[in-house]
C-alpha cells in the first residue's frame, strides 16, 4: 500500500475534541515579566496599568522578598550592589535584593486587556535567572523569613519586545507557498 | 498515466468544511476539484517519480557542501554575504529539515522532467495529505474506484514520523507562522501544526507580521516569549531583506526550514545541477541567464518566484508565453519541456519529500502551460490497467 493507513486530525477537524483551551484567539491571560514601566506600557499600551503593577509589585517585594541576616549572604545570591537593608516595621531589619522587574498578567478577551490585574516582583539572582514570590505568597506564610521564591522557568526565554512587523513586508498581498 | 473524468462527492464540501479546509474554493474559482483523478499504474508511480523524486533529492543535498565552498555560486545564487556564514553553520550543525516539493512535467511516457525544486515554503499540502486521502478512501467505499486501488501518499504518516524524529532537535518554544491573511498559507501552518501535535509536540502559532525583535536582537512573540524555534511558511530570501533580516544571524533563532534551504529552493539551483549531472534524464537543460533576447525553445525563470509569477517561455513553435509577477531580479534559463495536455489541461507534478523521503504526490493542473495559482488541485489513484491476459 502506497498511502497512509490512516490520516488523523486533531485541531483541524470540527469534531468535539478539540484542544481549544490552547487556543489564544478568544480569551487568554496575557503575562508579561517588564523591566521597566516604559517597557510596559510599550508593550500593553496601557500607562495607568503599568503605573499601578509597578507600584504594587515595589510595595509587595519588602514582604515577599526573600530575607538575608547580612548584605553579603544577600549579595552571594544576588550580586554585588543588589541588596538593600530593610525593615519588616517592627524592630527587625534584613538585607533583601533589589527588585529588577515586575510581572503584569492580565485576563485577554478578544485580544483587549480586561479590568483589573495581578502584578508581582521579579529578582534576578546573581546567575542572570529571574525568580519570583512562589504562588500563595502573602498568604498564611507571609512574614517570617521571607516567601519562597520560584525561578521563572521562562525567563531566559523573555525579552520585552521593542518592535513588530519587520517580517512579513514581503507577503502583505500574496500567498507565498509554491 | 489517465485523466478520468468521474462523479464528485455529493458531500464533499460538507467533509472540507468539517475539516477546516476553506480554501477549496479561492475568489470563487474551484481550487480543489475531483471532478476528474489521474490514474497512475503502480510502475509509473514507483519507478518513474518515486525513485527519480529520492535520487534527485540526494542530488540536491550532495551540492550544498560545494555551493558553500564557492564564493562564485553564492553570489550566483544571490545569496546575500552577510548570510553566508550563517546559512554555513546551519549546514555544518545539520539543521533539520522538514520538507520540500520537486514538480515534474510528467506524462505516463518519457522521464519525469524536474522544473523546480520547492524546498523552502511548499504549499498545497494539506490537500494533498489529507483531503486528496479521504476523497479516494470514500470513493473507494463508494465503489466509484475499482476495488484495490490505492494512492501515492503516505505524506501524513511521514510528517508525523518526521516531526518525532526531529523533535529533540527542535528549540522551544516552537511556534508556526504564516502571512496573516493568506488563508491557503494558514491553512497549510495549521494542518502542518496539526501533525507537530499529534507527534507530542507541543507548539503554538502565529502571524509572521506579529513577530518581535527585543533591545537586544532576539525574536519575540506576542507574549515576549523568545522563539526558539520558528517554523516559517515565509521565503528565507524575504525574511534576509526585510527589515528584521539582519538580525537573523546572531538571534538564535532556529529556523524550519532551516537557513541552508535558501540554496536549493532557488532556482539557481537548476543550472547547478545541470553543471554536476548533464544529461540526467530528470533533469532539463539548464544555465544563468545572462539577459538578452530569450532564443526558441527556453524557459527564462527568476531566482526566486513562486505561483509561477513573472515567467518567460519561447515555444519551439514560436509562441511566447509570458506571466505578470512581483518578482525581479537575476533569472535563469531552462530548455522549454511544456506540460502535457490532457483535455484540455496541463497537469504538474508535485512530489513531496519528507524528511528524505519520496512519500506522495498532489497534481494541480491549469489550462496555461505555466502552472499559476488560478491552478486546481485534482486527485490521483493508483490503479492496475485492464490489459486482459498477459501472463502466460
Amino acid at each position: 500500500m502506497k498511502r497512509s493507513r490512516t490520516a488523523a486530525l486533531l485541531l483541524m477537524s470540527t469534531a468535539p475534541l478539540l484542544l481549544t483551551a490552547c487556543d489564544r484567539s478568544e480569551s487568554a491571560s496575557r503575562e508579561g515579566l517588564y523591566t521597566s514601566v516604559a517597557a510596559c506600557v510599550a508593550q500593553t499600551n496601557d500607562s495607568a496599568t503599568c503605573q499601578q503593577a509597578f507600584a504594587k509589585a515595589q510595595q509587595d517585594a519588602t514582604a515577599t522578598a526573600p530575607r538575608f541576616a547580612n548584605r553579603e549572604a544577600c549579595e552571594a545570591s544576588y550580586g554585588k550592589e543588589q541588596c538593600a537593608e530593610r525593615s519588616d516595621g517592627g524592630n527587625h531589619s534584613f538585607f533583601g535584593p533589589l527588585m529588577t522587574g515586575f510581572f503584569l498578567s492580565q485576563m485577554m478577551r478578544n485580544g483587549m486587556a480586561a479590568s483589573g490585574f495581578n502584578s508581582a516582583p521579579a529578582f534576578r539572582d546573581s546567575n542572570g535567572g529571574w525568580q519570583r514570590p512562589a504562588a500563595g505568597a502573602g498568604g498564611v506564610y507571609s512574614g517570617g523569613a521571607g516567601t519562597a521564591m520560584v525561578p521563572v522557568n521562562a525567563t531566559p526565554n523573555r525579552a520585552v519586545t521593542v518592535s513588530r512587523s519587520g517580517f512579513g513586508t514581503s507577503g502583505s498581498s500574496r500567498g507565498i507557498g509554491g | 498515466m489517465r485523466r478520468i473524468a468521474t462523479a464528485e462527492r455529493p458531500d464533499w464540501r460538507a467533509k472540507a468544511a468539517a475539516c477546516g479546509f476553506g480554501f477549496h474554493t479561492i475568489d470563487d474559482a474551484p481550487y480543489w476539484d475531483e471532478s476528474a483523478y489521474y490514474a497512475f499504474t503502480l510502475r509509473e508511480i514507483e519507478q518513474d517519480i518515486e525513485a527519480p523524486t529520492e535520487e534527485l533529492h540526494a542530488m540536491a543535498l550532495d551540492m550544498i557542501e560545494r555551493i558553500m565552498g564557492s564564493e562564485q555560486q553564492l553570489r550566483q545564487l544571490a545569496i546575500p554575504e552577510p548570510y553566508w556564514d550563517w546559512i554555513a553553520e546551519s549546514w555544518r550543525k545539520r539543521d533539520p529539515h522538514l520538507y520540500g516539493r520537486l514538480d515534474f512535467a510528467y506524462d505516463g511516457t518519457g522521464p519525469a522532467r524536474l522544473y523546480e525544486l520547492n524546498y523552502d515554503t511548499p504549499t498545497s499540502l494539506f490537500e494533498a495529505a489529507f483531503f486528496q486521502w479521504q476523497w479516494l478512501e470514500d470513493q473507494l467505499a463508494r465503489g466509484v474506484l475499482p476495488a484495490g486501488s490505492d494512492q501515492f501518499n503516505s505524506i501524513y504518516e511521514s510528517l508525523v514520523e518526521a516531526f518525532g524524529t526531529i523533535a529533540r532537535g527542535i528549540a522551544r518554544p516552537f511556534h508556526f507562522a504564516a502571512v496573516r491573511d493568506s488563508v491557503e498559507d494558514q491553512g497549510t501552518v495549521a494542518y502542518l501544526r496539526d501533525c507537530a501535535l499529534q507527534a507530542g509536540i507541543d507548539c503554538g502559532a502565529l502571524a509572521i507580521e506579529d513577530i518581535g525583535i527585543s533591545a537586544d536582537g532576539r525574536f519575540t512573540d506576542l507574549d515576549d516569549n523568545v522563539i526558539g524555534c520558528l517554523f516559517k511558511l515565509y521565503p528565507l530570501e524575504d525574511l534576509f531583506r526585510e527589515s528584521f533580516g539582519a538580525y537573523l544571524p546572531r538571534a538564535g533563532l532556529q529556523l524550519i526550514e532551516p537557513p541552508w534551504k535558501a540554496l536549493l529552493s532557488n532556482k539557481g539551483i537548476l543550472p547547478l545541477l545541470w553543471e554536476a549531472h548533464r544529461g540526467h534524464p530528470n533533469l532539463l537543460a539548464a544555465e544563468f541567464d545572462g539577459g538578452g533576447a530569450l532564443p526558441r525553445g527556453w524557459v527564462r525563470k527568476p531566482l526566486h518566484s513562486r505561483e509561477g509569477a513573472n515567467i518567460a517561455m519561447h515555444l519551439d513553435d514560436g509562441r511566447e508565453l509570458r506571466t505578470g509577477g512581483p518578482y525581479d531580479g537575476p533569472c535563469v534559463r531552462q530548455a522549454c519541456h511544456p506540460l502535457p495536455g490532457f483535455d484540455g489541461q496541463h497537469p504538474l507534478v508535485g512530489s513531496w519529500v519528507v524528511g528524505d523521503r519520496a512519500c506522495g504526490i498532489g497534481i494541480r493542473e491549469d489550462r496555461s502551460l505555466v502552472t499559476q495559482d488560478s491552478a486546481r488541485f485534482v486527485p490521483h489513484a493508483i490503479v492496475e490497467e485492464a490489459r486482459g491476459v498477459l501472463m502466460a
